[in-house]
């Protein structure tokens, strides 16, 4: 295909077109052509690449100060192989390809090559930490207060500096008024005349003692919870600044038995390393439990459990005809006006341009919320306007539809962009020069328009198409997956696999990530699948100048 | 060339290098110092948006008499959720605001720990609140305020309070025949139903959703929904659904039943105290009363939630948040305070009785309340408000309640561990 | 619908059906452009009279105003951050069109010129990252933001830049993609030729691919602006100060749970938030129109 250029760039009919070695471009005669441009080239350079050795030791200290060796080395290598590669010559595509890269592996790869990982496990509400938190959280949880102990009045003092020196606790009897001076070591009774008391029961001054104010004892907040008195009973603990009470943990963990004892009941749980809880003998569960390797059950439970695989097949084959109903539909809309508006006689193009954008414009989860209630039944305007009565999210193919109809109005303005963008790309005498030739329009079009159209939007179309596969909002904000059959409320007619997983995966017992993981990593695999064939067939495009 | 660039990048690097590390060095520990000679320490809050607003005076107040930063931030979505997950990385706040239906959650992630109150402290609150944020046998969290819903009216249309639901049905009935109003109720159930507004009608039908054990604690183990007595609740709600009087409709939703009501397009609306204020926006002459039940039935009873203060397990300044929510949260002050900025009956009996006397709507909404039930806190609850309500508004549509409510009760207990 | 008919026609002579021929050739247009507006305009229609009403209650029966107050408006800038989402907003999708497109352009030069191992499998790799569904890896973003609010502050949870950098960390994603597409479209001989004159790939790329995908890059730019402007689920995270909010996250919050009644406040927002989007589209429909003229004159 041979055009006549209109290119803006009058350097490119630069005479003198001698074959060079490519690779190395630089003659002597073009190397002092452009001189100048290969200066500006250098310092650009200098100056980028001194930012990132600037940026690399503002990263650098803090990763120091924080002893996180291995940090330090990944900032070290990636600053190094940046040196590199922009002072080699080789490499030229890496060059261009690592700016967005190194972001990319950081925000996005991370992120996911993490959620993957918990799919191996029971990652899920009650199954979040180590076991470690889970012990924590069942001691702190178990404290009570020692019944019928008192209820003292707290002030936080120490005898070196307000900002370092070792922590004591000043507390005060309700009853008898005495001052006693506590730390790890457990309880000294203070003599009355070194005290001076408020009021409430508060020391407010004590001899020897710097007595903090509640702004100098609030920043050393984790010593001040650290601080347990031991006393007969149990042990006096802080509650807030002001006041101390006598607790005790009912449940302790005993690293012998591996197992959390009871001292009022005296019933035990053994920790059970295979699901992460520990059990007591007769079955009883402690709630906080704790994270561990589950290898593939989650993904057997996916293709056994009759819950989760049963509807998978019909959510599945509705997920793909939403995806390119709603690419399809956007696309051909969104090509017909720009095509209409495509014209040298069209006047208030600009106009048209931005009405048409603005439901792009508004933001997308209001407007979707807006839409469900356009359907509304009784009160929706869809109904209203034209007189109708359909139940239109209560049926099936009526919910569909509705959802596809949203999709395409809040879709199209982005294709009509697009595609305006890319009628704009194409040399109009390619258009003119068939047309004199005395081609149809239509011929025309097909003949001319619509290759390089996709030629440049098929990408898009792909894309677009995976992005509209997991649209989770366009489900979620309307119809919620529903209708539902009335007696499977876990899946319905609008599911997405997405919305599915959703639901699984947050609507029951708390949010169970593992198993959603799973879950998505199937439907992953499908969709890679899909990609990767459809992505297959653009390479014939792709060659269209090649 | 290429030595001479790269010798030229060396050297411009390092001096940029140079300086960048200077400036960061000299202005790094000027920040902290500057931060740490302002405040003491700082107590991060984490609630919703309404009440973010309605407590950050009060919070900075806090802040300013203890020569503390308070910093209320308000977590649009997914709060709880949200919560946990930063709680367990360490980036969680100190203290949390939610309902107490959270707390088996945040419990079971070790995300919250129990709050200890004095006796004299306890006794100022409502039962019922301090029952509510009770989990396990301890206190989670500071109640501040409860809610439930009533039957709200519109006393131009239906100046009688209906004694029973067929009462309320015949009345709006009437006045859709007279042109007076366009639904008979408006109760907001959506295509996905709203198990929390529809409760009341469920227990009165005589449903139940968890049994409880001999302490009073809420049962997992005995799940109502999907028994006979379930199947039975819903056979009379389908009465008033869409196939039969027409009371209940899909179509009217959570975003537009308060907006028919104060449209005076109904009479009656099932709501709770958030209703009011567009009520009188909208020049309403209202009055409130108890949902009421089904002739010869049970009592109906909404469900009592109350909102609460929570204690991180993880939070930087532990000490701090236990100050606040154990001594100021505690204060009559500080509710009657909150209840103006958010009119809801505050848990405090005190603070309670301070504005009963200026706000007619507060004793009534707590009357409509006083048999209802606490809502439960356990976590297999989070498995109930999906499949219920889906059930809920295929029932209302015409579907058979025996194979709904069937289908609703297994799905549930399959999520019940 | 999808005829293609600008081309100038064989009937010079007809001069009896000007009417005809005008609206053959230019009035359909019109007829489309009005009814794809109308499409467009009336669930709009709806916010603005939610925004005026000052009720702000959503009926959807009421599609024109039945109150004309701006309360809601007032309300917004005197009740809440409104001033201070705005400036976030518009800075944080400003810089992040800005670097997205020249990050993405980069990739896409590379993906369409240059022919390396790993070019095809890189691009599909680039796609299928954006399919793994985002709601899971908000843990993965706790973590890392975590350390990074621990070590650097000034990049970590509530500030821009990290946000920013987060955003950035997508950038390649669906860009690269549309972008690639664009330089696919310009032919080979235009830089083949300029690298026999001795350019290199920098000043091909530089001086002759961006100024020709001027276009694209301006729609780029657009979509990447508004998709920043309206992303929610990973600022609605990141952000929780009040002030550091962006109109996305803070808006959301006016409507948030069932029991809010700010929807009025809450569409006129929506209708503020979309006035920056359409002066951008101003400032950058030049470009986009560039091409249109610069045809129309050599016609």
């Amino acid at each position: 295909m041979s055009t006549s250029l209109s290119g803006p760039e009058p350097a490119m009919q630069a005479p003198g077109r001698e074959p060079v070695r490519s690779g190395l471009p630089r003659t002597s005669r073009t190397a002092r052509n452009h001189a100048p441009i290969t200066a500006t080239g250098l310092v650009v350079k200098v100056v980028l690449l001194g930012l990132v050795a600037g940026i690399a030791i503002w990263v650098a200290f803090p990763l120091i100060e924080a002893k996180m060796w291995v940090g330090l080395a990944i900032l070290l290598a990636t600053t190094a192989g940046l040196f590199y590669l922009y002072l080699t010559p080789r490499h030229i595509p890496v060059k261009y390809l690592v700016p967005g890269t190194l972001l990319l592996i950081a925000f996005q790869v991370f992120p996911v090559l993490y959620t993957a990982s918990t799919a191996f496990t029971n990652f899920a509400d009650g199954h979040r930490g180590s076991k470690d938190d889970a012990v924590v959280a069942i001691q702190s949880s178990s404290v009570k207060q020692v019944a019928g102990s008192a209820e003292y009045a707290l002030s936080i003092a120490t005898k070196g500096d307000p900002t370092s020196g070792p922590l004591v606790f000043l507390v005060t009897d309700p009853k008898t008024r005495a001052v006693s001076a506590g730390d790890g070591e457990g309880l000294r009774p203070l003599d009355a005349g070194s005290v001076s008391v408020a009021p409430g029961g508060k020391v407010t001054a004590a001899d020897g003692y710097t007595v903090l104010n509640f702004g100098q004892a609030s920043v050393r907040s984790k010593e001040i919870i650290d601080l347990v008195v031991p006393t007969p009973g149990g042990a006096l603990r802080s509650n807030g600044l002001s006041r101390a009470y006598e607790g005790r943990a009912i449940r302790a963990y005993d690293t012998g038995c591996d197992c959390i004892k009871d001292s009022e009941t005296g019933k035990t749980w053994t920790a059970d390393e295979a699901d992460g809880s520990f059990v007591a003998a007769d079955g009883e569960r402690l709630t906080q439990g704790w994270k561990v390797n589950v290898g593939l059950q989650n993904f057997s439970r996916v293709l056994t459990d009759p819950n989760i695989s049963g509807p998978f097949f019909g959510t599945l084959v509705w997920n793909f005809a939403f995806a390119i109903g709603s690419t399809g539909l956007t696309f051909l809309l969104g090509m017909a006006i720009a095509l209409a508006l495509h014209s040298p006689r069209m006047r208030g193009t600009n106009l048209y341009r931005v009405l048409l954008i603005l439901p792009y414009a508004m933001p997308s989860f209001a407007m979707l919320l807006v839409w469900r209630d356009m359907f509304n039944t009784d009160f929706g305007l869809v109904n209203n306007l034209f007189g109708l009565g359909v139940d239109w999210f209560g049926e099936a193919w009526s919910a569909r539809i509705a959802v596809l109809l949203v999709q395409l109005w809040l879709g199209y303005p982005y294709m009509f962009l697009v595609a305006t963008g890319a009628l704009q790309a194409i040399p109009r005498e390619l258009t003119e020069a068939t047309s004199v030739d005395g081609a149809s329009p239509w011929a025309s079009f097909k003949a001319v328009t619509l290759p390089l159209l996709l030629v440049a939007l098929s990408p898009l179309l792909i894309a677009s198409f995976a992005y509209n596969f997991n649209n989770i909002n366009a489900i979620w904000l309307t119809t919620e997956g529903g209708p539902f059959p009335a007696d499977n409320p876990t899946n319905g007619a609008t599911d997405l696999l997405i919305t599915y997983t959703y639901r699984l995966a947050f609507g029951a017992q708390g949010a169970q990530f593992g198993m959603a993981a799973a879950i998505s990593i199937f439907i992953f695999a499908i969709v890679a699948t899909v990609s990767a064939i459809s992505f297959r067939r653009t390479r014939k495009q792709e060659e269209v100048y090649s | 060339m290429r030595i001479r660039t790269a010798g030229v990048v060396a050297v411009l690097g390092l001096a940029l290098a140079a300086s960048g590390c200077g400036g960061s060095s000299n202005d790094k520990p000027a920040a902290k110092e500057s931060a740490k000679a302002a405040t003491g320490g700082k107590l991060v809050i984490w609630a919703d948006d309404k009440r973010t607003a309605a407590l950050k005076p009060f919070a900075e107040q806090f802040g300013k008499e203890n020569g503390v930063t308070v910093e209320v931030q308000a977590v649009s979505k997914d709060l709880q959720t949200n919560f946990v997950t930063a709680s367990q990385q360490g980036s969680g706040p100190d203290v949390v605001v939610g309902a107490h239906d959270w707390i088996g959650n945040l419990v079971q992630n070790g995300a919250i720990d129990p709050v200890q109150l004095a006796a004299e402290q306890k006794s100022a609150f409502n039962e019922t609140a301090i029952k509510a944020v009770t989990f396990n046998g301890q206190l989670y969290g500071v109640p501040y305020a409860t809610e439930n819903i009533a039957l709200i009216r519109n006393t131009e249309l239906a100046p009688e309070a209906p004694k029973t639901i067929e009462d309320l049905v015949a009345t709006g009935k009437k006045l859709k025949a007279d042109k007076k109003a366009s639904e008979i109720l408006c109760l907001q159930s959506g295509q996905n139903g709203d198990a929390y507004h529809v409760y009341p009608l469920y227990t009165s039908g005589g449903g139940y959703l968890f049994g409880t054990t001999a302490n009073g604690d809420y049962d997992p183990k005995d799940l109502g929904v999907g028994k006979p007595e379930s199947i039975a609740a819903f056979q009379k709600i389908a009465k008033l659904g869409e196939k039969g009087e027409g009371a209940l409709k899909r179509s009217i939703t959570g975003e537009n039943s308060i907006a028919t009501f104060t449209g005076k397009k109904c009479a009656f609306l099932v709501s709770g105290p958030w209703a009011i204020a567009d009520a009188k926006k909208a020049n309403i002459t209202y009055d409130i009363s108890p949902v009421p039940g089904f002739a010869g039935g049970k009592e109906a009873q909404p469900f009592v939630g109350v909102q609460a203060f929570y204690v991180a397990a993880k939070g930087k300044n532990k000490a701090l948040a236990q100050e606040f929510v154990t001594n100021y949260v505690t204060k009559p002050e500080l509710a009657v305070a909150l209840y103006k900025a958010e009119p809801r009956p505050p848990a405090l009996t005190a603070a309670f009785d301070q504005v009963k006397g200026t706000d007619p709507d507060l004793a009534k909404f707590s009357e409509a309340g006083k048999n209802g039930q606490v809502l439960p806190a356990i976590p297999a609850m989070a498995a109930i408000w999906d499949p219920f309500g889906k059930a809920e508004a295929a029932i209302i549509g015409g579907a058979d309640p025996a194979k709904t409510i069937t289908g609703a009760g297994k799905t549930i207990a399959g999520q019940i561990k | 619908m999808t005829t293609y008919a600008d081309a100038p026609v064989a009937n010079r002579n007809a001069t009896g059906r000007r009417r005809n021929r005008w609206f053959a050739q230019v009035g359909w247009r019109h007829l489309v452009g009005v009814l794809a507006v109308v499409f467009s305009l009336f669930p709009i229609l709806f916010v603005l009279s939610a925004a005026l009403n000052p009720l702000g209650t959503l009926s959807s029966t009421e599609l024109l105003p039945t109150g004309a107050s701006f309360e809601n408006f007032t309300n917004l800038f005197e009740k809440t951050a409104f001033a201070h989402w705005f400036v976030n907003s518009l800075l944080i999708a400003g810089t992040a069109a800005i670097v997205s497109i020249f990050l993405s352009s980069l990739a896409a030069y590379a993906f369409s010129r240059m022919r390396f191992a790993g070019r095809r499998f890189g691009l599909l790799t680039l796609l299928l990252i954006q399919m793994f569904p985002q709601f899971l890896a908000i843990v993965a973003i706790f973590l890392i933001f975590t350390t990074v609010t621990d070590l650097w502050p000034s990049i970590g949870f509530n500030t821009p830049w990290g946000l920013f950098l987060l955003y950035m960390g997508g950038a390649l994603g669906v860009n690269t993609w549309l972008m690639k597409g664009f330089f696919d479209t310009l032919p080979r001989e235009l830089d083949e030729s300029a690298t026999m004159d001795g350019a290199t790939h920098a000043q091909v790329f530089f001086r002759i691919m961006l100024p020709l995908v001027a276009p694209i890059l301006a729609v780029t730019a657009l979509l990447s602006f508004i998709g920043t402007i309206n992303e929610f689920m990973i600022a609605n995270v990141f952000l929780t100060n009040t002030n550091s909010k962006t109109l996305a996250v803070g808006m959301f919050g006016l409507v948030a749970g069932e029991r809010n009644n700010n929807f009025g406040m809450f569409a006129a927002g929506t209708l503020l938030t979309a006035i920056p989007t359409v002066l951008v589209f101003q400032l950058l429909q030049r470009y986009i129109v560039s091409g249109l003229t610069a045809g129309a004159v050599k016609g």
